[in-house]
C-alpha cells in the first residue's frame, strides 16, 4: 500500500489524455452520444470523489472505466427503478445514433455502420467486454477487473458477442464482402 | 504427452494476442493442421481489425470544454483548485494535448499559468501517449503519405506538411489526428534507425500572430521545440538531447517556410469542411477509393457535443 496523503491529486493530464478513452466506452454502454458524455462527466467528478481509491502509478485508464462502468450500473438500476429509458434493458438498443466518422480505411464505410450497428444490438454485457477486449486491449483479467467479473465470465460473455457477429454477417444481413458497384 | 486439445478460450486469447507462451505452440500447431481453425482464426482477426476501424475514429473527436472541466478537478474555483488550472487544462487541451512521463506526483500547484510552459507541456504529452506505441503510433501510414496530407489538411482547414528528415535519420511513420477543444491537432511520428521517435505537432493557433519565437523546454525526459507562426503552431518533441533536437528544429522551419514561400502552395485545400466529400486532388499515391453509398455523416464535433448545461 502506498502511503497516501490526505487529499492526493489524480493526475490532471493523464485525465484528460484518457477523456477519449472514456467517451469512446461511454458511448459502448450508452450507445447515445450526449448521454456518453453525460456518463463522463459524472464518471470524471466520482474519480475525483474516490481519487483515494486509485493506486498513483497503476494504469489509470482501467481505473476510469472501473469507476464510469459503476457509475453507468447505478444510473441503469435507478433507471429500471423508475421505468424510465427502456433502452437500457438487457438487449442494446443502441449503435443506430452513431456513425461513422470520415476517414480513409481498409473497410468501406457501409461495412463499418453495419458492423457498428450489429454491435448496437448486442446486450451491453457482451459488448462492452468485446469493446474493452479488442479495441481498447484490456487483458481479460483487466475486463474482469474493470467489471468486477470472474475472467470465465469475461471469456463466456466475449465469445457469444463474437458468434452474434459473425452470425449476423453469415446471415446475409450484411455481406461481408466489399460493395461492388 | 499431446499437449491439451485447443480450446475457444485459446482461440480467443490467441486473435487477442493473449495466449500464453505456454500455449503458443499447441496452437500454432493445431493452426498448421487444422484448416477450419485457421479460417476461424482469420475470421474472428478481420472481424477484430474492422471493430477497431469502426470505433478508432471516435478518439480524434473534439472533447467538450466541460469534460475537460471536469478533469481539471471538482467545480472550478473549489478550493484547492484555483480558477485558472481548469482554464488552463482546457486551453493545453486545445493546443497540443500531452502528458511527460513523470507527471505523477507532480504538485499541480506548480504549473505555471503561462502559455509557454503549459504548451510545451502538453506537447510532450501527446508524444509521450503516441510516440511509445509501438504498434499503432498513427492513423494513417507513411505508405499512404499523400492521403495521410490530404486527410489532415481536410481536418484542419488549411495546407497541411510532413517535412521530409530523412537526411537526418529520420523517416515519417505517419500521422494522425489529435483531439484538441477548438482546434484540431495533427500529429505527424518519425522514427529513426535506432527506434527513436520523433514527433511534430501542428495546429491553429489560438492567439494568430501572438508570437514568432521558438522555446525550448524538457517536460519529463521529453524536449520540446516550439514556435509559433502567423498561421500555424508547430511543436517537436523527441527523447532527445537540446542540441539534436535543435538542429531537427531548424531543419523543419527552414523547409516548411521554404515550402510557404514557393507560389504553388499559397493555395488553401478547396474544401475545408469536415463531413464534405474529400476534394479530388491529383494523387498518384492514393489508392483507388471504394465507392460512396451513403451520404457523408453529420460532422463528428456536431453529433459529439451536446450544449453546455
Amino acid at each position: 500500500m502506498a502511503v497516501a496523503s490526505l487529499d492526493p491529486p489524480l493526475p490532471a493530464p493523464d485525465l484528460v489524455a484518457a477523456i477519449p478513452r472514456m467517451r469512446r466506452y461511454a458511448r459502448v454502454l450508452t450507445g447515445d452520444n450526449a448521454r456518453a458524455d453525460d456518463l463522463v462527466q459524472e464518471a470524471l467528478a466520482r474519480a475525483w470523489e474516490k481519487r483515494r481509491l486509485w493506486a498513483a502509478g497503476t494504469d489509470l485508464r482501467a481505473w476510469l472505466f472501473t469507476v464510469m462502468h459503476n457509475v453507468f450500473v447505478n444510473q441503469r438500476a435507478q433507471a429500471r427503478h423508475e421505468r424510465h429509458h427502456v433502452s437500457l434493458d438487457a438487449e442494446g438498443e443502441g449503435g443506430d445514433a452513431w456513425h461513422v466518422p470520415v476517414r480513409d480505411m481498409q473497410y468501406t464505410r457501409v461495412e463499418l455502420i453495419e458492423l457498428m450497428q450489429h454491435v448496437g444490438r448486442l446486450p451491453v454485457d457482451q459488448r462492452e467486454v468485446l469493446v474493452l477486449a479488442v479495441v481498447e486491449e484490456l487483458r481479460y483479467e483487466e475486463i474482469a477487473a474493470v467489471l468486477n467479473i470472474p475472467v470465465g465470465t469475461v471469456m463466456s460473455r466475449l465469445s457469444r458477442a463474437r458468434e452474434k457477429l459473425r452470425a449476423a454477417f453469415a446471415d446475409g444481413v450484411v455481406a461481408p464482402l466489399k460493395v461492388v458497384k | 504427452m499431446n499437449p491439451l486439445p485447443i480450446s475457444d478460450a485459446d482461440i480467443h486469447a490467441y486473435v487477442d494476442r493473449q495466449l500464453g507462451p505456454e500455449r503458443l505452440p499447441a496452437m500454432e500447431d493445431a493452426l498448421a493442421r487444422d484448416p477450419a481453425l485457421a479460417a476461424r482464426v482469420a475470421e474472428l482477426r478481420r472481424q477484430n481489425a474492422a471493430l477497431r476501424d469502426a470505433f478508432d475514429p471516435w478518439l480524434a473527436e473534439a472533447v467538450p470544454e466541460r469534460l475537460l472541466a471536469g478533469a481539471a478537478g471538482p467545480r472550478l474555483g473549489a478550493r484547492r483548485w484555483p480558477r485558472w488550472l481548469g482554464t488552463s487544462l482546457a486551453a493545453a487541451a486545445c493546443l497540443v494535448v500531452g502528458v511527460g512521463v513523470g507527471w505523477f506526483g507532480r504538485d499541480l500547484s506548480l504549473q505555471n499559468d503561462g502559455t509557454p510552459t503549459t504548451f510545451t507541456r502538453q506537447a510532450a504529452l501527446v508524444h509521450a501517449l503516441y510516440a511509445t506505441d509501438v504498434n499503432r503510433p498513427v492513423e494513417i501510414w507513411a505508405t499512404e503519405e499523400a492521403r495521410l496530407v490530404r486527410w489532415l489538411s481536410r481536418r484542419l482547414g488549411f495546407q497541411v506538411r510532413a517535412p521530409d528528415l530523412n537526411s537526418l535519420g529520420f523517416a515519417l511513420v505517419g500521422g494522425r489526428l489529435v483531439a484538441g477543444n477548438e482546434n484540431p491537432t495533427a500529429l505527424f511520428v518519425y522514427e529513426n534507425a535506432d527506434k527513436q521517435r520523433l514527433t511534430l505537432q501542428v495546429r491553429k493557433p489560438v492567439n494568430p500572430g501572438h508570437e514568432t519565437a521558438f522555446r525550448y523546454a524538457v517536460e519529463d525526459g521529453v524536449g520540446v521545440y516550439y514556435w509559433v507562426e502567423e498561421n500555424c503552431t508547430y511543436a517537436l518533441s523527441g527523447n532527445l538531447d537540446r542540441t539534436q533536437l535543435l538542429a531537427i528544429g531548424r531543419v523543419v522551419y527552414g523547409q516548411l517556410a521554404a515550402l510557404e514561400a514557393a507560389p504553388a502552395s499559397k493555395a488553401p485545400p478547396p474544401a475545408a469542411k469536415d463531413g464534405a466529400a474529400p476534394p479530388k486532388l491529383p494523387d498518384a499515391m492514393a489508392p483507388p477509393k471504394p465507392p460512396e453509398t451513403l451520404p457523408p455523416p453529420a460532422r463528428p464535433s456536431d453529433g459529439a457535443s451536446p450544449k453546455l448545461s
